[in-house]
């Protein structure tokens, strides 16, 4: 399949929501995935990620709202002819067809002539690295092989919009990785709208083109992984995406904190703060660095615990009237550093975000 | 202190137990069966007897026509509602249960009498009413193998995999759910088969002539016809329990390993 077997579609829900009794799953979501994008939704469990996806997929219908596609309105439009190409979170293939013929599956299910779909199912075999499994059957594959089948069956179809729906969520972590590169190596070599749903960040930050932070059914913000990092919208999404530490503070005078004896410079958001109100501060832990104890600005504390992460390794530090402080350090710096110890920080951010206490 | 093996001895008992309850009537009834006339001898003169007598064709090919009707009414009735129930509808499922329970509790005089009145009325005083009681005697058995099926596939995900491929119901129905839940309904399909073939207390109170109501008759007029009768009836029994074993079988072949 190339680019050109089918044109990228625009996926557009306006305005959509859905309501189970009185629990409100979404909440008037706007979303747009543009040709070629891949979306990731985000969110913690209960957000509404999935709902929206399921939605999209004809599997849930929206109680109010729009589903476009390419401008043209699907909302009724039931799941067996949305032509979307949908891959789950549990493994998903039929138990009692070969790897070939659940890939041929939606290609029969649409009367296609069996010439063409014996040269699609090859040539689908071929992309996820699969031809030597053609005849065998799913308990006959690891995890990681029947998620790729999943795949290939959902592209075969040459679907509008590619949906993921926690494809990785089952798998274990080495393979998790590396499915996680095929998934975005065929996105990109098709050029295939995809929405992505996931609870997990470093997923969803490696490989979308954009991520949309969810919670109660909206939409936080949307946007650039290294945006949304960098620069959040809200204290939610601040919080969420990546490691944060939510500190007490005061406001001493507009746009100006003060947390742990530290002066810092508060963004400017919808919530406008007067002085002397208690709020917290959320400050990443890259943007906590170690100085020396002489630094009297500084504010000291106690090494209380040691996460080693790899390159970096996550230090918690113990200050008097706040909660425990994490930090990230070089693993080499970090071997100099034993539990109990003193020891002296500062805030490096120039800005940081509040929210009411 | 050395634990008390009772492997061997249980196994001992089972097997002494099996032999007296099953094996030791079922060779005297094979022995029995093949005596000569006043009991003298060996003889195939009783199943030339069962296979001339008056009536044995007639109900045999009755019982097998309507077991099979009420066989494949049971399963297009069932299969569909079942898996309704799984995918959609949680809810009625504990009414559904009970309803499938009730021809356990109704006395059999009140079922064959009330509902041949509340049938429809082309099918009152046709044999083929049996058919609809016969699925009815039958619905707890074929409920619960077929509820146990679907419970160890996950129902909801192929159901939605293979709407989202563009399969229709029927599709999704005949080329995933019905060979992922193959053995429920084997077991199904054996059960109303054989609760039909053998049903004798309906027939016989609407007084319809199958096989079991024709072999109670007959068995009054030669008792060595009687017990030949018996050993027909038990090997047919196991013919087709292997049949539908054997066909259980390569439906799970399907799946095995082809490397």
């Amino acid at each position: 399949m190339s680019k050109k077997d089918r044109a990228s579609s625009t996926l557009e829900l306006r305005d959509v929501s859905r309501h189970f009794g009185s629990v409100k799953a979404l909440d008037g979501l706007n979303l747009t995935v543009n040709p070629g994008e891949l979306v990731a939704l985000l969110g913690p469990s209960g957000c509404g990620k999935t709902t929206a996806l399921r939605i999209v997929a004809g599997l849930e219908t929206a109680t109010s709202g729009e589903l476009l596609v390419n401008g043209e309105r699907y909302n009724e439009t039931p799941a067996n002819q949305l032509d979307m190409g949908m891959v789950f979170q549990s493994y998903s293939l039929f138990p009692n067809l070969t790897v070939s013929e659940n890939i041929d599956y939606g290609l029969r299910a649409r009367k296609i002539d069996s010439e063409k779909r014996a040269k699609k199912v090859t040539e689908m075999l071929e992309l996820v690295s699969l031809a030597s499994k053609a005849k065998a059957f799913p308990h006959q594959l690891s995890g990681g092989q029947q998620q790729r089948v999943a795949l290939a069956r959902a592209l075969a179809i040459q679907p509008r919009v590619l949906l993921l729906d926690e494809p990785l969520s089952a798998l274990d972590a080495q393979v998790r990785g590396q499915i996680r590169e095929e998934i975005r190596r065929i996105q990109l070599d098709l050029g295939i709208t995809t929405l992505f749903v996931t609870h997990d960040q470093e997923e969803a930050m490696a490989i979308s083109d954009r991520v949309g932070v969810m919670s109660h059914g909206q939409l936080e913000q949307i946007d650039k992984p290294i945006a949304l990092y960098n620069n959040p919208a809200t204290p939610f999404v601040a919080s969420f995406v990546g490691l944060a530490n939510r500190i007490p503070a005061e406001i001493t005078a507009k746009g100006k904190a003060r947390v742990l004896n530290q002066k810092v410079d508060i963004l400017e958001s919808a919530e406008q703060f007067v002085a002397g109100e208690k709020v917290n501060v959320i400050i990443r832990p890259e943007s906590l660095e170690l100085v020396s104890e002489s630094d009297s600005d500084a504010t000291r504390g106690i090494v209380a615990l040691k996460s080693f992460l790899g390159p970096l390794t996550k230090v918690g530090i113990a200050v008097e009237g706040a909660p425990l402080i994490h930090l990230h350090i070089s693993s080499r710096e970090v071997r100099k550093l034993e539990i109990g110890e003193k020891i002296a920080f500062k805030i490096s951010s120039d800005e940081v975000m509040a929210e009411r206490a | 202190m050395k634990r008390l093996n009772l492997k061997w001895p249980l196994t001992i008992v089972a097997s002494l137990l099996a032999i007296f309850i099953f094996v030791i009537p079922i060779y005297g009834a094979t022995v029995y069966s093949f005596k000569g006339n006043g009991g003298k001898g060996h003889s195939w003169v009783n199943y030339q007897w069962l296979i001339h007598a008056d009536g044995f064709y007639p109900s045999l090919f009755t019982s097998l026509k309507l077991a099979v009707l009420a066989a494949a009414f049971n399963l297009i009735l069932m299969v569909p509602t079942m898996v309704y129930l799984n995918l959609k509808g949680q809810r009625f499922k504990p009414l559904v249960d009970f309803l499938c329970i009730l021809p356990l509790i109704i006395p059999v005089v009140s079922l064959a009498i009330g509902a041949q009145v509340a049938m429809p009325k082309f099918l009152q005083n046709t044999q083929y009413e049996l058919v609809f009681f016969f699925v009815i005697i039958a619905l707890p058995f074929t409920y619960r193998a077929l509820d146990t099926s679907l419970q160890t596939v996950a129902l909801k995900t192929l159901v939605e995999a293979s709407r989202s491929l563009g399969a229709s119901w029927t599709r999704t129905i005949t080329r995933v759910i019905v060979p992922a839940i193959r053995s429920g309904i084997t077991g199904a399909l054996f059960l109303t088969f054989a609760l039909s073939i053998g049903e004798y207390t309906i027939t016989s109170l609407l007084h319809w002539e199958t096989f079991p109501t024709w072999t109670v008759v007959a068995a009054q007029q030669n008792i060595l016809g009687a017990i030949a009768i018996s050993v027909f009836s038990f090997v047919g029994a196991i013919a087709l329990l292997s049949a539908i074993a054997l066909f259980s079988k390569r439906g799970l072949q399907r799946v095995e390993v082809e490397e």
